[in-house]
C-alpha cells in the first residue's frame, strides 16, 4: 500500500467533488431524465430503509433474546448454552453484505433480503452481548428465587429480568442504530433502500444525485443517532 | 420434623466441613445455631434446606430422606423450608410488594407469573405479610431505597408468604445494623410463633441466641459441642468454642456495647 498514491489521489478527488457538487435538488423534473429527481425520491425511499432497519432489528432483537438466555453460562447445562455460543459466533462472522447478497439471490431484489440480512446479524451480536449480560446476574437472588420454589421461568423473570433489562433495552437501541446505517448500504447489492438508489444513480453518472442521496442518508443517521444517545441516557 | 443421622459433607480432599451423628428438631422448636466463622453454621441450614449433597448420612425433614427420595417428594418439602439470607437476596429494583410475592411463585403457574399476574389469595398473603413485618407504610417502595433491616424485613416477610412449616435463617443479622437486629429477631421469631412453624437460625452473636432461642447448639469445625438450652450454655461453653476466633464479644450487654463504641470511634 503505497500512501505517495494518496498525493496523487488529490486532484482526482477535487475533480470527483467537483462532479459531485452542487447536490442535485430539483423537486420536479423539468425535462426527462432516466430517474426521478432525487430529493422527491428519498422522502419515499427513507421510509423503506428506516423500515427495514426497524423490522430486522425487531427480529433479530426477539430471536437475540431468547437465544442469549439460554446462551448464559449460568441459566443453562453446558449442552444447551455451549452449542448456541458456537451458532451465534457463526452467524457474527458473516459479514452483513455477504448475509443480503445471499438473501437476494435467494428472494430477488426488494426490502426482505435486508430484514433478514438485519436480523440474523443481529442475533449473532445482540445474542452474545444478551447473554453476558445475563451471566453477571446475581446467583444469590436466583437461589433466592428457587427456595420460594420457582422454576427456571420464574427465576428467570424475577431474578435475572429485573437486572440486565435496562442494559438489553440499551444495547438494543444501539444496534438499531448501528441496523439503519448498515441498511443504508445494504442497496448496493440489491436490497430497497436509499442504498439501491446510490448505486442506480452512480450507475448512471449522475454523481449531483448522489451527493444529494449521500447527505439525506447522513442526516438521517445522524438524527437517529442522537435520538438513541438521548434515550440511553435516560436508562443509565 | 428434622432428622439428621451420621451426616457428613466434604468437599475434595479437604477435612469434613460437617460431621454430625445425630441430630433431631422437633416441629415447632426455635433453634439457634453458633459458631465461630468456618463452623459449618451454614452448611447445617442448607443441608436442612437440602442443597448440600454429602458424602454420607441422612437428612430427613418432614418425613422425607433427601438422598433417596423422588425429586417430586423433594420440591415439595423443599417449598415448605424458607430460607433467610445473610444478604437479604431481594430483587432489588422491584418493590417491596413485588419482591414479597415472588414467595409464592413455588404455587403460581408459570405463565401468570411471568406476566406478573397473581392471584387475589396470593396477594392477600403477600399483604398480610408485608404488615405483619411492619412495612405496611413502604408497600410501594423500590426495595433497594429501603435500610438493612427493612430489606432484611422484606426477606421475612418474602418467606412468610411462602407458608413455611420450617424457617430456615442463615446468620440473618449480620448484615444488619446492630442497633436494628433485635427488632429483625423479634419480627422473626414472632413470626415463627405465630405460623407455628420450626426456626433454625445461625447467628454470630451468643447473647442474641439466649435471648431468641430456647435451645442452643454450638458447632465447630463441622461437630456439635453442645445442644442445650440458654441457661445451661455457660461462658466456659462459649469460650471453648470460639477459642482462637478473635472477632467475638464473648461478654454480656454491656461488653457489646463498649465493642460496638470502638467500632464506631
Amino acid at each position: 500500500m503505497n500512501l505517495l498514491h494518496l498525493v496523487d489521489a488529490g486532484p482526482r478527488i477535487a475533480d470527483f467533488m467537483d462532479r459531485m457538487l452542487p447536490p442535485d435538488l430539483t423537486w420536479q423534473a423539468s425535462e426527462p431524465r432516466p430517474f426521478p429527481p432525487p430529493l422527491r425520491l428519498a422522502v419515499a425511499v427513507v421510509g423503506v430503509t428506516l423500515q427495514i432497519a426497524l423490522l430486522g432489528t425487531a427480529l433479530g432483537t426477539i430471536a437475540a433474546l431468547a437465544l442469549g438466555l439460554l446462551g448464559a453460562e449460568n441459566l443453562t447445562p453446558h449442552w444447551v448454552h455451549h452449542p448456541i455460543k458456537i451458532a451465534m459466533a457463526l452467524l457474527r462472522s458473516i459479514p452483513v453484505i455477504l448475509l443480503a447478497l445471499l438473501f437476494v439471490a435467494a428472494l430477488g431484489l426488494g426490502a426482505l433480503p435486508g430484514v433478514l440480512a438485519i436480523a440474523v446479524h443481529s442475533v449473532g451480536m445482540l445474542g452474545k452481548l444478551f447473554a453476558e449480560e445475563c451471566e453477571t446476574a446475581d446467583p444469590g437472588v436466583w437461589e433466592a428465587m428457587d427456595s420460594a420454589g420457582s422454576n427456571w421461568f420464574q427465576k428467570v423473570r424475577y431474578a435475572v429480568w429485573p437486572q440486565v433489562a435496562p442494559q438489553i433495552y440499551s444495547l438494543t437501541l444501539f444496534r438499531l442504530d448501528m441496523n439503519l446505517r448498515e441498511s443504508a448500504v445494504l442497496g448496493l447489492v440489491g436490497v430497497a433502500g436509499l442504498g439501491l438508489w446510490i448505486e442506480n444513480y452512480r450507475r448512471a453518472f449522475d454523481y449531483q444525485s448522489v451527493a444529494t442521496l449521500v447527505i439525506i442518508t447522513m442526516l438521517v443517521v445522524l438524527v437517529v443517532d442522537q435520538i438513541s444517545v438521548q434515550i440511553r441516557r435516560k436508562l443509565k | 420434623m428434622i432428622r439428621i443421622e451420621c451426616l457428613e459433607v466434604q468437599y475434595d480432599r479437604n477435612p469434613p466441613v460437617l460431621s454430625i451423628d445425630a441430630l433431631t428438631i422437633k416441629a415447632g422448636e426455635r433453634v439457634a445455631v453458633i459458631g465461630p466463622s468456618g463452623a459449618g453454621k451454614s452448611t447445617l441450614l442448607r443441608a436442612i434446606k437440602g442443597y448440600v449433597r454429602p458424602v454420607q448420612g441422612k437428612v430427613e425433614v418432614m418425613g422425607v430422606n433427601f438422598m433417596t427420595a423422588r425429586r417430586r417428594d423433594r420440591r415439595r418439602v423443599n417449598r415448605r423450608i424458607g430460607l433467610i439470607y445473610q444478604q437479604f437476596h431481594l430483587v432489588r429494583r422491584l418493590t417491596v410488594l413485588e419482591n414479597v410475592l415472588c414467595g409464592r411463585l413455588g404455587v403460581t403457574s408459570r405463565w401468570r407469573s411471568c406476566l406478573g399476574m397473581f392471584s387475589a389469595e396470593d396477594r392477600r398473603i403477600a399483604w398480610s405479610a408485608i404488615c405483619e413485618v411492619g412495612l405496611r407504610d413502604q408497600v410501594h417502595q423500590r426495595s433497594d431505597r429501603l435500610s438493612g433491616g427493612e430489606q432484611q424485613r422484606v426477606a421475612v416477610a418474602r418467606t412468610v408468604a411462602q407458608q413455611p412449616a420450617i424457617i430456615l435463617a442463615d446468620e440473618p443479622v449480620s448484615s444488619v445494623d446492630p442497633a436494628w437486629a433485635e427488632d429483625v429477631l423479634e419480627i422473626i421469631t414472632e413470626v415463627q410463633r405465630h405460623h407455628q412453624a420450626t426456626l433454625v437460625m445461625s447467628l454470630h452473636q451468643p447473647d442474641l441466641a439466649r435471648r431468641f432461642a430456647e435451645r442452643i447448639i454450638g458447632l465447630r469445625k463441622g461437630r456439635v459441642v453442645f445442644d442445650d438450652e440458654p441457661a445451661k450454655v455457660t461462658e466456659a461453653n462459649l469460650k471453648e468454642l470460639y477459642r482462637g476466633d478473635a472477632s467475638l464479644p464473648l461478654h454480656g450487654a454491656a461488653g457489646r456495647s463498649q465493642q460496638h463504641q470502638t467500632r464506631t470511634a
